[in-house]
């Protein structure tokens, strides 16, 4: 699957479907959580396709759990390619992490250990995964708090790494790299210039709790200014690439994150208008 | 046992408080201690879970009153983690839950209520299936009703109650102080989207309860007729079905077949 520019899309959520579907605001794309859609009909199906006639959509997955030592739930993965046949998404995402261990599903994206174990396991995952799911699918960065005595090499170099064995290309979650930089003391711009321009298919943007010592990835405060910083400086390096805000909690109203889709595409304009999409 | 199952076993079992193995793979660094780290992760845990919670079943929430929820979230989480990829059904448990876990057991109106919410959440994203229309009906040869099958729709959901559950509910969805509670004899509703896709409950008495029970169960028309020998004048049977299953297609109960 070859991601096209979309431009600047929401993650779509249910406080404001009414409005989007009655007022078509201007919105380039809506991401949808893919669970969501694990039930048969109702107004989730009844909202979604009427947003569909409108907008293109993408899918965005929290509980695949790529990186489980779990055998391959193929119940999920069921679920998951009768939803995408459904929703006929422009892609597919969900997270490099584990959730589910045994049984038991945490319904957190916990951090993988940066090891050739685990690099050598998401590979050879990922690749059993979009052979059943028939598509490519992108993987996003997920925010962490702690740092493995096991890791043997940094979250940047794994990523990358990752990319050159399965040509995996990811959603980088902008937010969650600068969490990540302050909760273990490196530098967000290294971390971002590590992973190949080309691998990068989409971004989201969102807010966080800072309380000093440490952040917590909250997704439920606006994008805070050193994240558009961050941002920014990394937008001019990459070329267009489909940006998001992705507002999981005190989700507030359609207006303000507009708002501050606005202000993203205010903010790289300047760099992106005449580049070449990022390919 | 591979290195990766190992510490993803490890970091299963301190979201479970069942053991802090997870500690001895942890860095120190920065401000924070391996303590405050992990407990990040634990508080995140149960924070996601009790608001799906809080949200599935928010009238039962406010019955309960703040320290009486806390405890059922501690249990529950305890008794019943996750064992579903979607959220959506983390507490379909949760019924039966509140049905054999003291001291909720004490107090049967909780799992009705409940056992209502999760109904409500049913209909509300149940499959969807063409209504059946009267012209549909009215199209159907006389000598073929007796055999007639009639269908409801996948949201239509059939419950009794021995407890004012349903009226508690009520009381607290319009902020208003539930009554006490009470047993009673059973009382039964139909709980539904109506053809506006809007979820509905509806009270029905015993006769209406067991027709609709009847039609689920995939009974044939006469047999619907038959049902009804003991309550009604053999010459007014038909009538009075007819009737009410006009009042259904109103409601959008019946699907077409
Ligand atoms: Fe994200």
């Amino acid at each position: 699957m070859k991601e096209q520019f979309l431009g600047f899309g929401l993650g779509l959520r249910a406080p404001h479907l009414e409005q989007i579907i009655t007022e078509k605001p201007a919105v380039d794309w809506f991401e949808v959580i893919s669970e969501n859609y694990f039930v048969a009909g109702g107004k989730p199906w009844y909202y979604l396709n009427k947003i569909r006639e409108n907008y293109p959509v993408v899918m965005h997955g929290v509980s695949m759990s790529i990186g489980s030592t779990n055998a391959l739930n193929i119940d999920y993965l069921k679920s998951l390619k009768e939803t995408i046949a459904r929703v006929e998404p422009q892609w597919v995402s969900d997270h490099l992490c584990f959730t589910q261990v045994g049984d038991i599903n945490s319904h957190d994206l916990l951090p993988m250990p940066y090891t050739q174990e685990s690099l050598e396991h998401l590979a050879s995952r990922i690749h059993q995964v979009q052979a059943y799911l028939g598509t490519e699918m992108i993987f996003e960065n997920v925010s962490s708090y702690l740092t493995y005595k096991e890791s043997q090499m940094t979250e940047w170099d794994f990523l990358a790494a990752l990319h050159h064995k399965t040509g995996c290309r990811y959603l980088m979650d902008v937010n969650n790299v600068y969490v990540s930089a302050r909760n273990h003391q490196f530098d967000a711009m290294t971390y971002l210039n590590a992973i190949p321009k080309k691998a990068i298919a989409q971004i989201h943007l969102a807010g966080h709790q800072d309380f000093g010592s440490h952040i917590i990835d909250t997704h439920d405060e606006d994008v805070s200014p050193p994240v558009w910083d961050l941002f920014t400086r990394y937008a001019q390096q990459l070329g267009p690439v489909s940006t998001m805000i992705e507002r999981d909690d005190n989700i507030g109203t359609l207006e303000a994150l507009i708002k501050e889709l606005d202000q993203a595409r205010e903010l790289v304009q300047p760099f992106w208008q005449g580049m070449a999409k990022n390919e | 046992m591979s290195d990766l199952a190992q510490l993803q076993q490890h970091f299963m079992a301190l979201l479970q408080g069942t053991s802090d193995k997870l500690a001895d793979h942890i860095t120190e660094q920065g401000e924070l201690n391996t303590n405050q780290r992990l407990s990040i992760y634990q508080n995140a845990y149960k924070i996601r879970l009790r608001a799906v919670i809080e949200q599935d079943h928010e009238q039962l929430g406010r019955y309960l009153g703040d320290d009486l929820f806390e405890l059922m979230v501690e249990g529950y989480l305890q008794t019943f983690p996750s064992k579903f990829t979607s959220l959506r059904n983390f507490c379909d448990q949760l019924p039966q839950f509140l049905s054999t876990t003291e001291p909720f057991i004490q107090h049967p109106i909780l799992a009705e209520i409940a056992t209502f919410e999760r109904m409500l959440l049913t209909a509300f994203d149940a499959m969807d299936a063409a209504h059946l229309r009267v012209e549909a009906l009215e199209s159907i040869a006389p000598e073929n009703w007796p055999s007639l099958q009639l269908v409801l729709q996948p949201s239509v959901q059939l419950v009794c109650f021995n407890t004012n559950a349903v009226e508690s509910w009520q009381a607290l969805k319009e902020q208003q102080s539930p009554p006490e509670p009470q047993h009673q004899s059973s009382k039964c509703w139909v709980i539904a989207r109506d053809l506006q896709r809007r979820t509905q409950y509806v009270y029905v008495d015993q006769q209406e309860f067991r027709l609709l029970s009847l039609i689920k169960n995939q009974t044939p028309f006469a047999q619907l007729c038959q049902s009804c020998l003991n309550e009604l004048e053999p010459s007014l049977i038909a009538g009075f079905l007819i009737e009410k299953i006009n009042s259904w297609l109103e409601r959008g109960w019946l699907k077409q077949f």
